[in-house]
């Protein structure tokens, strides 16, 4: 019966989706290697300024990509990741100034800081979701916001807490530090790339698929035997980690960190650059992350209130592109490679499926 | 499966099942045993006769006030329902539901790898091969070959419903909850729907809470009533059809009819049938 | 201990204050579920709008008339250009005012500029209360508020606009069914919430500092207002923002301000956690 009719667009469709993922392919790849070239071909067009934007890039994508993980593949909107950034950045800034701590151990120092962050908070936040988890989310990285505000001793509060980086390596006489630009910049790229690995290998695992699973339905997820609490928490505290690697990041790369880094607006931002990048999708918030980015350093130049562009982009993509720029992409490259292909009529024909089977109800 | 199960002990048994919110009482001491004989089990009643919160009892979605409940013997009273579930009982939802993103594949995948292999982080979820095996012979047991790539939210009312008990099968359980089945659908759908519970309550147990008396006098072995939160009665069609009690019950609530899609049967739907559960036997 | 009664007389007042923009937030969240992070904004539109009026007008109460009516247009102006659209998209309504929250305020930051500015009060002078000195215009301040309070939910209970709301709330299909406009009540209510806030914000004017970025300090204390006294319980959220703006007025006095918010956060989430439904639920409107 209505099986017959949509099996048969349904096939004729396959073969631009398989186009579809060569072309993501493709631009992913394009998009790896622009970032593992950067500081040889920027220089070529540009000035070095934009080596260092570029490494900003990375790292905001990444905690963009927190924000994703949650959201775009568990259905979980956390507008509270800056607290998990937050404790990244001071992890490392409070290891290095206050305890002493050498190049690694304060790196491993602040991923530890927001992964117990996280597991603490999450066990707590994924015990609600939607608009409670949302309004959970931002209360609990208030409550730290104004905690490290008050404890301006130790935190620096609003001035922040400046630090001497500490060497990489040392070999007798030399040291290896990230005060070379390039080695910062690739050490950056290492970083953030080990992470997008993860989070593929993670999205591609059937971890991954029960996440999704979830997002769809979480009734039915428990149903099937998925512990969703204990998986909600597990993508919390995997999410939290991006986002304390990407502060832990940000603290080496400006040698300090700042309350101001954990401010809510900070934890929206990420929202924006994953939505407006595309959730749900693994290169979507490096995407969005980047060209927001991008127009922030360009347009500041020349336009003191750039912002007022940002709030129209942020509004105009979630009304006219719920999916985001990569959602763009998509439906344009469909668009070229099946012209035929149009989701208008198969939406027809689906109705037309449903009203030929009126009469029998 | 059934067959390895010991026929002494009964696949479900519930001991005095209360269940209270607040003040209502929508499980009034229940004691319930299904042994483990390959029956066909059909609950009816009226609405409101605490038939789906039974169900969401035995699937640990509501705690009990007070009692127990056996799935083979072992005491799951407060379990939770994950944990239930990977125990081997699935069941269906009143309302159909599965994951609208995902493949039918994906949809049957997910059930089965809960059940089998689990959440392995790191490893491709392509590299599963017994998950895969059993995915494809589930989606041939229920039909659904010819649609397996499509987005689930993409598919037909009757072929959710399939879906859905694609889902639950692919867990392998040892009892089946149907809530409703075939509420709903169009008597095409109806028939297909209905060989299909009949097949599958071959190879496992199955309840079913059906409002559909032609479909429930036609294929169940067993039926048991419920009012009010109790058992008004247990038996086979021809006992409960003939059984006083019911008649009234049933007729008492025909006018508190609240004009929902299930049937409430008159006296002639619960005469008719009777007949065909006579010829039957 | 007069600093502390001080202090304590000042929280109840600025309660009073939030309490009107509070119930906006809440109405907003309730009907049209909508988490509104720009409603911060829209209170600082209200004072800035009030500041624009004073400033060419010299008239304060002008101010009182029109920015709330100004709240109103801008509300429905906005609900139909920017939340029709995304109707439904739960997650998506929460981006779209934040994008909203940016643009206010830096329309605001190009328009009346970036630094705080002042506004007098219409009244002024003191009363001797209690053995202090008590600035006249916060007392007005609040016999305005509980005013215009006790209109709103007269409004709400009274009105047919306000029966219509309410059953809108409870459920939109029966009172589409029953040929309540649904989409204009959606439009409305919204208009309604800026409205509040735009009103809060002419009232707290002469009180606080007229700054583009007010809105971000009273967003997440009427976020703490609604949940604590319930979503959608209207009264209990009244009860919650004058409650917990006296309560951090007194811990003020013995301590830093910021650990009077971060209690009144702590008591939001046990309240999130434990009782979702808010701590005066039972008496639900």
């Amino acid at each position: 019966m209505s099986n017959a009719a949509p099996t048969g667009p349904a096939r004729s469709l396959r073969t631009p989706e398989q186009k579809l993922a060569i072309f993501n392919r493709v631009l992913s790849a394009a998009l790896i290697l622009f970032f593992a070239s950067a500081p040889l071909i920027l220089p070529l067009v540009t000035n070095n300024f934009w080596i260092g934007i570029t490494a900003e890039i990375m790292m905001w994508s990444l905690f963009a990509a927190s924000v994703n993980l949650l959201f775009g593949y568990t259905g979980l909107l956390s507008f509270g990741q800056a607290l998990y950034f937050g404790a990244g950045m001071y992890g490392v800034a409070i290891g290095v100034a206050q305890i002493g701590l050498g190049f690694w151990p304060a790196f491993g120092f602040g991923i530890f800081c927001s992964i117990f962050m996280a597991l603490v908070t999450g066990s707590l936040a994924v015990r609600l979701t939607w608009h409670y988890f949302a309004i959970i989310t931002v209360v609990f990285s208030l409550i730290f916001y104004f905690l490290a505000l008050t404890m301006s001793s130790i935190t620096g509060g609003d001035d922040g807490l400046a630090f001497q980086l500490p060497p990489m390596f040392q070999f007798g006489d030399t040291e290896i530090s990230l005060t070379n630009s390039t080695l910062q910049y690739y050490f950056i790229f290492i970083v953030v790339g080990l992470c997008f690995f993860l989070k593929w290998r993670l999205l591609a695992s059937p971890f991954g698929r029960a996440l999704v699973a979830i997002r769809e339905n979480d009734v039915r997820a428990e149903l099937v035997g998925i512990n969703v609490y204990m998986m909600r928490l597990a993508s919390f505290v995997i999410s939290g980690f991006f986002a304390g690697v990407a502060g832990a990041l940000f603290a080496f790369f400006g040698r300090y960190a700042s309350t101001s880094y954990m401010f809510y607006h900070v934890s929206g931002e990420a929202v924006v650059w994953a939505i407006v990048g595309g959730a749900g999708t693994l290169f979507g918030p490096v995407l969005g992350t980047g060209v927001l980015i991008i127009i922030r350093e360009e347009l500041s130049l020349y336009w003191d209130h750039y912002l007022l562009l940002v709030g129209v982009i942020i509004i105009l993509t979630v009304i006219f592109a719920p999916k985001g720029l990569t959602g763009l992409i998509n439906s344009t490259v469909l668009k070229i490679v099946a012209p035929k292909h149009n989701p208008d009529t198969e939406a027809q024909s689906n109705l037309a499926d449903d009203k030929a089977r009126q009469p029998a109800e | 499966m059934s067959a390895n199960t010991n026929n002494n002990v009964p696949v479900l048994e519930t001991q005095h099942l209360v269940k209270r919110f607040g003040g209502l009482t929508a499980t009034n001491d229940v004691n319930f045993t299904l042994a483990s004989n390959g029956r066909l089990h059909a609950i009816i009643g009226p609405n409101g006769a605490g038939k789906t919160t039974f169900f969401n009892l035995i699937s640990g979605r509501l705690k009990p006030t007070s009692g127990k409940i056996l799935f083979k013997g072992e005491d799951i009273t407060g379990y939770s329902t994950h944990r239930i579930a990977r125990l081997g009982i699935s069941r269906t939802l009143q309302i159909k539901s599965v994951f609208d993103a995902l493949s039918v594949e994906d949809n049957i995948w997910i059930a089965a790898q809960a059940k089998m292999a689990g959440w392995h982080p790191l490893r491709s979820a392509r590299h599963f091969p017994d998950t895969q095996r059993r995915v494809d012979k589930v989606i041939e047991e229920v039909g659904l070959q010819e649609i397996a790539k499509r987005e689930a939210g993409t598919l037909s009312y009757g072929d959710v419903a399939l879906l859905e008990m694609g889902i639950a099968l692919a867990s392998d359980p040892e009892l089946l909850l149907l809530d409703e089945p075939i509420c709903g659908m169009s008597p095409k759908e109806t028939q297909r729907t209905v060989e299909k519970i009949v097949e599958l309550s071959k190879l496992v147990n199955v309840i079913l809470i059906e409002h559909d008396m032609e479909v429930v006098f036609d294929v169940a072995d067993d039926i048991t009533v419920m009012a009010q939160g109790g058992i008004l009665a247990q038996g086979s069609p021809s006992e409960i059809a003939s059984n006083h009690e019911v008649r009234e019950a049933y007729l008492g609530f025909d006018e508190d009819d609240d004009g929902e899609l299930a049937i409430m049967p008159n006296e002639q739907d619960i005469g008719q049938p009777s007949k065909g559960a006579h010829s039957n036997g | 201990m007069d600093l502390v009664f001080a202090l304590a007389i000042n929280g109840l007042i600025w309660g009073l204050i939030i309490a009107l923009i509070a119930l906006g937030l809440s109405i907003i969240f309730g009907l049209l579920d909508i988490i509104n992070l720009a409603h911060g904004d829209f209170f600082m539109v209200g004072t800035v709008l009030a500041w624009f009026i004073v400033q060419s007008t010299d008239n304060f109460w002008l101010a009182f008339i029109l920015v709330p009516i100004i709240g109103l247009l801008l509300g429905a102006v906005i609900q139909k250009l920017v939340i029709v659209p995304i109707k439904g998209a739960a997650a998506l309504s929460i981006v779209a005012t934040f994008g909203l929250s940016i643009i206010l305020q830096e329309t605001v930051r190009a328009t009346f500029g970036p630094a705080p500015k002042r506004l007098l009060p219409p009244v002024e002078g003191t009363i001797p209360l209690f053995g202090i000195d008590y600035e006249l215009y916060r007392l007005v301040a609040a016999v305005i508020s509980i005013i215009c309070l006790a209109a709103f939910f007269l409004f709400l209970h009274k009105a047919k606009l306000g029966t219509w709301m309410r059953a809108v709330r409870h459920d939109p299909e029966t009172a589409l069914a029953l040929g309540i406009p649904v989409q204009r009540i959606y439009t409305i209510t919204f208009a309604i919430g800026f409205g509040m806030a735009a009103l809060g914000g002419v009232v707290a004017a002469p009180i606080t500092t007229v700054d583009f970025r007010a809105g971000v300090d009273i967003l997440p204390f009427c976020f703490i207002a609604v949940i604590i006294g319930g979503l959608g319980n209207l009264q209990g959220t009244a009860a919650a923002a004058v409650l917990l703006a006296f309560m951090e007025g007194v811990i003020t006095a013995f301590a830093d301000p910021v650990v009077a918010r971060i209690a009144s956060l702590l008591f939001m989430s046990a309240v999130l956690l434990v009782r979702p439904q808010g701590i005066f639920a039972g008496a639900t409107s």
